[in-house]
């Protein structure tokens, strides 16, 4: 019988450069090294039965990464955890972990719909910085259109950022960004900096923005769990 | 240390080539090594960690307690102009010092079109372009690779070249930069280059005269230091069974061009095709024993979770064992989800049936190089496939489900004629109709590549005057207008490409300063289409005086001193001339792997031998 495990990982500084594809990839190849007996798919062209979360940017950190992995038989938590562990590239490690029903669950990727940020963004110029996060935090909407290689589409970011909560320190600012994943769509942090510096005169380098995920929820109303908690 | 501002990495195109922290690299602290090593290649990370050769590199230095060896790859332009602003030097990837504060930097050469990213690494190190304006505290700048069978071209950046296989030369190289600072670098700079040169197969350029006659052709390059052979000879590793084999390579996290495991099956290749410097340069054939090829594989699929095994090697197919070491390497790991590929397949149907066992689903490409369009033209090039070897490849290929098939051919080989271009597209069209023959309807495809020749040096053709740009353009033309199928593509290299890689190939040391020119005209990259720029080339030619054609287009004479005269690969050149006029006369010369010795002169000269494990056996 096969057995899922869901577990929460880190994408750290070290590997904080690699894209959502390299980081699955990298951590396939350390399942593949810990000889679990890792599920596949059926086929000419096995596939491992891995699932992810929501995907990160390249450049962005996470300490709340979550994913899914399908084993053939059960070895039971303990092993599975010291089994991997040792396996995973610098900069990814597992914080928990546990067993969830092997079937009838939706998937990681459906379930999460909210997403908690930090961002540290060295300042070039102090007030005018709160000041443009009190303009953001007030306005009713805020258009924004987004680009990609497949057209630009309007969207209203308010839709899914409420509000931004700063924390001025020496070497610049820290923002608390919580970001709405929604069946229709969601807005990157790099958005939310670009959104902030362009319409709301946040005078900073959105290059030199450190974005890191701090959390990743199943939100309703007032609850709020994590993928491990539901 | 060097840190990379987050704002530089975020701008830059796939940061990760330049972050480092893969696993198994292997990072030790300078203070407790005598000899570090930045293993260079000179492209970008993705084509430089693919290589296996400085894999083997990595692995030989890094298992000596006293020595380090850390990677370095060309920064991708983008990431190379915000180096040049924020003042960041080239650093490797393991420690991320400076490669200038490193004791050697080492440069494999793959294809002439790298050299001016050799220069531009240099610069962006801070290292002196020219060995001769470096000083004792500026690293060794060493190189190795195919292309150092003629290293004339790059004789004035290079402090020395090693020939051939470096599995023994490295460590060589390394005991002896130790012993030399432990001494307290007695001599300098030139008192290390004599104890290097000391060494079988390495080359010190400096140490070497170039003069020339009236005509311009080169009269000789002659040893001037007492330490320096007259003519250089390749290392060759006698037993592979017995060399160290990288089992834990870096494991990259970026899509690299060969991001599978690489297992290499055999070394060397004589079936004689004379227009191959690999077939001659790797002689002779030496192959591992099946049982060292399964317990490498288990290693390195331990150590790395890759899910492919490439079997690779010149001509894989031809590997004793094939059969035995697919089937078993499939039993071994299906239950990992690790497949086995080949990456090179020979023109028969043996190699159809291994290539159903090894991709069952991937139906969608079979690749094949005849070469050449006519029987006349393959005999020139003792390419030994017939038409009827063709036509019995693609038929069992047709039937085991596969409906496209990749050809790739030259143009521009000795004594080609219309007729042999003309041959390429009935080729082409023969396998349409086999399609048609098997299948009872069309649906084939079929992709047409077409390179132009390159002469290189020890081969059989390295006198020959290579066809000139427009020449080779008229026959891509010629071709073209004889593709009328829809299902057939055609794709061509760029002849100014060629030109450039002729000139280079078999180029002498005036080359250097076409080299520098042309680099700081702002020539890098040349190898990457998006990149190269022929007028700037034209431009470093006029600048300096030196005529490209003189190096490319023109047939040398058997008697002419060549620039690669004094560097030998062990194969002698009257065995080379030999094979000229064979294929002058369309004759064949067969494979001595099981036949008869064909006195090369690798096997006799070098004290090795042909190792070859369905013989024996
Ligand atoms: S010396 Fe003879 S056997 Fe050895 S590689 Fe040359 S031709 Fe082949």
């Amino acid at each position: 019988m096969n057995v899922k495990y869901r577990l929460a990982i880190t994408k750290g500084e070290e590997v904080r450069y690699v894209s959502h594809l390299d980081y699955m990839r990298s951590i396939e190849r350390a399942v593949r090294r810990t000889k679990l007996p890792a599920a596949y798919s059926e086929g000419f062209n096995p596939h491992m039965k891995i699932a992810f979360a929501s995907a990160l940017s390249v450049g962005v950190a996470s300490e709340a990464e979550y994913m899914d992995l399908e084993l053939t038989h059960d070895p039971g938590a303990d092993a599975v955890g010291e089994a991997l562990a040792p396996q995973l590239p610098p900069g990814i490690a597992i914080l928990r972990l546990r067993q969830i029903p092997a079937t009838g669950q939706p998937a990681l990727m459906a379930v999460v719909n909210l997403a908690a940020y930090r961002i540290s963004l060295p300042l070039t110029g102090g007030d005018a910085a709160m000041e443009a996060l009190g303009r953001f935090n007030a306005a009713a909407a805020v258009p924004y259109v987004k680009e990609n290689p497949k057209g630009k589409k309007e969207i209203d970011v308010k839709n899914y950022v409420s509000e931004i909560a700063a924390d001025p320190g020496p070497d610049g600012l820290k923002l608390a960004v919580e970001v709405r994943i929604t069946p229709t769509g969601s807005i990157k942090p790099a958005e939310v900096i670009k959104v902030l510096v362009e319409k709301f005169g946040l005078p900073a380098d959105p290059d030199a923005a450190l974005v890191t995920r701090t959390g990743l929820f199943v939100a309703d109303g007032a609850s709020r769990l994590t993928p491990l908690d539901i | 240390m060097i840190k990379i501002p987050p704002a530089v990495l975020s701008r830059v195109s796939k940061p990760a080539r330049y972050t480092g922290h893969e696993r198994n690299s292997v990072v030790k602290n300078p203070a407790e090594v005598d000899a570090s090593f930045a293993l260079a290649f000179p492209d970008v990370y993705e084509v430089g960690m693919s290589h296996l050769g400085l894999k083997i590199l990595y692995h030989i230095i890094n298992r000596r307690p006293d020595a380090a060896a850390e990677r370095v790859y060309a920064p991708w332009p983008d990431m190379e102009a915000e180096m040049r602003s924020a003042g960041i030097p080239l650093h490797t990837l393991e420690s991320f010092r400076p490669v200038a504060a490193f004791d050697v930097v080492g440069f494999t050469l793959q294809y002439e079109l790298s050299y001016t990213n050799i220069l531009n690494m240099l610069d962006l190190a801070g290292i002196p372009l020219k060995s001769a304006d470096r000083g004792d505290d500026h690293p060794l700048v060493i190189a190795g690779g195919p292309c150092a069978f003629n290293a004339e071209p790059l004789a004035d950046f290079i402090d020395f070249f090693v020939l051939g296989e470096s599995e023994e030369a490295v460590d060589d190289v390394a005991a002896a930069v130790a012993e030399w600072k432990k001494a307290g670098k007695p001599g300098g700079r030139r008192g290390f280059l004599a104890r290097a040169a000391a060494i079988a197969g390495v080359y010190v350029p400096a140490f070497y005269d170039a003069a020339y006659n009236a005509d311009g052709t080169l009269s000789g390059v002659a040893a001037s230091h007492p330490a320096a052979p007259p003519v250089v000879t390749k290392r060759v590793v006698a037993d592979l069974e017995q060399a160290p084999y990288p089992t834990k390579p870096v494991l990259p996290f970026l899509e690299i061009v060969h991001d599978r495991i690489m297992l290499e099956l055999f070394r060397g290749c004589t079936r004689g095709c004379r227009f191959c410097q690999a077939g001659v340069l790797y002689r002779p054939v030496r192959e591992r024993k099946p049982e060292t090829l399964l317990r490498l594989a288990q290693e390195l699929v331990d150590n790395t979770g890759y899910s492919e095994i490439s079997l690779t090697s010149l001509s894989s197919a031809d590997y004793s064992c094939l059969k035995d070491i697919v089937s078993r390497l499939i039993d071994q790991f299906k239950d990992q989800g690790v497949s086995v590929s080949l990456p090179s397949l020979r023109i028969d149907s043996f190699s159809i049936e291994l290539a159903q066992e090894v991709q069952k689903v991937r139906k969608s490409g079979l690749t094949f190089a005849p070469e050449a369009g006519t029987q006349r033209l393959r005999d020139v090039i003792n390419k030994g496939v017939t038409e009827k070897d063709l036509e019995e490849a693609v038929g069992a290929a047709f039937r085991a489900g596969w409906s496209g098939v990749k050809l790739y051919f030259m143009i521009g080989l000795p004594t080609e004629t219309d007729d042999d271009i003309r041959g390429i597209a009935a080729l082409a069209r023969r396998v349409l109709d086999i399609y048609r023959e098997v299948n009872g309807k069309r649906g084939a495809r079929v992709s047409v590549s077409v390179s132009s020749f390159v002469p290189k040096p020890h081969t059989p053709f390295q006198w020959y005057g290579q066809n000139d740009m427009a020449e080779l353009e008229r026959k891509q033309q010629l071709l073209k207008s004889l593709f009328k199928d829809r299902s057939i593509s055609f794709s061509w290299h760029d002849a100014h490409v060629s030109f450039l890689e002729a000139v280079f190939a078999r180029g002498d040391r005036r080359l250097g300063e076409v080299l520098l020119a042309a680099w700081r005209l702002g020539a890098k990259f040349d190898g990457w289409s998006e990149y190269f720029k022929f007028a700037l080339w034209q431009d470093a030619f006029r600048e300096t005086g030196v005529d490209p054609h003189f190096y490319a287009g023109r047939e040398r004479s058997a008697d002419e001193v060549l620039p690669w005269d004094h560097l030998s690969a062990g194969v002698d050149k009257a065995f080379l001339e030999r094979e000229y006029r064979q294929a002058l006369a369309a004759a064949p010369t067969a494979d001595c792997r099981r036949g008869d010795c064909r006195v090369c002169g690798v096997c006799q000269g070098l004290g090795v031998d042909i190792i070859d494990w369905g013989v024996s056996s």
